[in-house]
């Protein structure tokens, strides 16, 4: 299952609105993506100060890319 | 004594000055992509470059640490530079940078499991059989502690360098960041890291944020001088390193003068220095 939370994560990371709405509501948001059992129980307890700072910081490498 | 080395990672803002100071460089670092798709006369000009430095071909774009499957065409692009740089060796990062069809754009830790390992080293024996060697492995900094991880990053790490039989190339200032971000001591995490296989090493600064209301955490940003704690982890490296160690310099931009970078590799050899003299120490 390691594959469905690296693919959640890189949504994370770069759609704004999803992440916003996990931040919000961690256990809601997982459960909704579909996970259960002892994964949702780890997303939930997401580093969620982190998560944003690592959004912000893969962000801005995108856009300095997109500038090049 | 050890014929350690010291060098720097070619940027072509740099490149000036670095031809000019290179008797001060050891060694020079690439990074692959941006040589991938240069036309050929110009990949030729930087195996000519190898003539004057031993180069290092640094992947940065792979995604190998994943459950995901590498891309092949990534797989190909690497082995044709290989072919027309022969450099002495290549790496690349223990990071995801896609997955289910989505850029992150940067590397990423993935969640440090079983399978992420198992996924990492099948992506490493396919790297294998189509470049012709293992890459060297380096740990990255992350700002967030990989959600759903039921490893700790030194025995994640240690799994799949046993596993893959490849060398490491350890970045001190993803160490060191991880280690103070995450609430680590930075020399025990040092010492639970796979030394034995360490052949390479980064040097880099970063810049603390300071998000509201918590603590500060470190940015690896290669934009600034790297910090006093990471040259004492450098000597305790060294003086625990059986092989002897190349260690490169990364600057990614605010481009100092470059007698201050050539100031930064003196230091690092003098930290390398100052490590093998206390392990000659031990034994004697």
């Amino acid at each position: 299952m390691s594959a469905a939370v690296e693919a959640f994560l890189a949504r994370l990371y770069t759609d704004a609105a999803l992440r916003e709405a996990f931040i919000a509501s961690p256990g809601d948001v997982a459960r909704r993506e579909g996970f259960a059992g002892e994964e949702a129980a780890a997303l939930e307890s997401t580093d969620l100060v982190g998560l944003k700072l690592a959004a912000e910081s893969y962000g801005r490498k995108r856009e300095r890319r997109s500038r090049k | 004594m050890m014929a350690d080395r010291v060098g720097l990672g070619w940027r072509g803002e740099l490149a000036a000055s670095i031809l000019e100071r290179l008797v001060a460089i050891d060694v020079l670092e690439v990074i692959a992509e941006d040589w991938t798709r240069a036309p050929r006369e110009e990949q030729r000009a930087l195996a000519a470059l190898g003539r004057e430095r031993p180069l290092l071909l640094h992947g940065v774009a792979m995604g190998l640490a994943s459950c995901h499957r590498v891309d092949p065409r990534r797989l190909d692009d690497m082995a044709r530079l290989v072919e027309v740089v022969r450099p002495e060796l290549w790496s690349e990062h223990l990071a995801f940078v896609r997955a289910g069809g989505v850029e992150i754009g940067h590397l990423a830790a993935p969640p440090r499991t079983a399978a992420s390992v198992d996924g990492t080293l099948e992506n490493l024996r396919r790297a294998a059989r189509v470049v012709g060697a293992l890459p060297l492995l380096e740990n990255i900094a992350t700002l967030v502690d990989p959600p759903a991880s039921t490893l700790d990053e030194p025995a994640w790490t240690r799994a799949i360098v046993a596993g893959s039989g490849s060398p490491m190339l350890l970045d001190l200032h993803n160490l060191y960041a991880n280690a103070v971000n995450f609430g680590h001591d930075p020399m025990a995490m040092l010492r639970a890291m796979p030394l034995e296989s360490v052949r390479l090493v980064h040097l880099s600064g970063g810049r603390w944020l300071t998000p509201h209301g918590v603590a500060p955490r470190l940015l690896d940003d290669h934009l600034n001088d790297v910090p006093d704690p990471v040259y004492g982890l450098l000597a305790a490296l060294a003086a625990r390193a059986q092989g002897e160690l190349t260690v490169i310099l990364e600057r990614d931009g605010n481009y100092p003068a470059i007698g201050h970078l050539v100031a930064q590799l003196d230091r690092a050899r003098r930290a390398l220095a100052e490590g093998r003299a206390r392990a000659l120490g031990r034994a004697a």
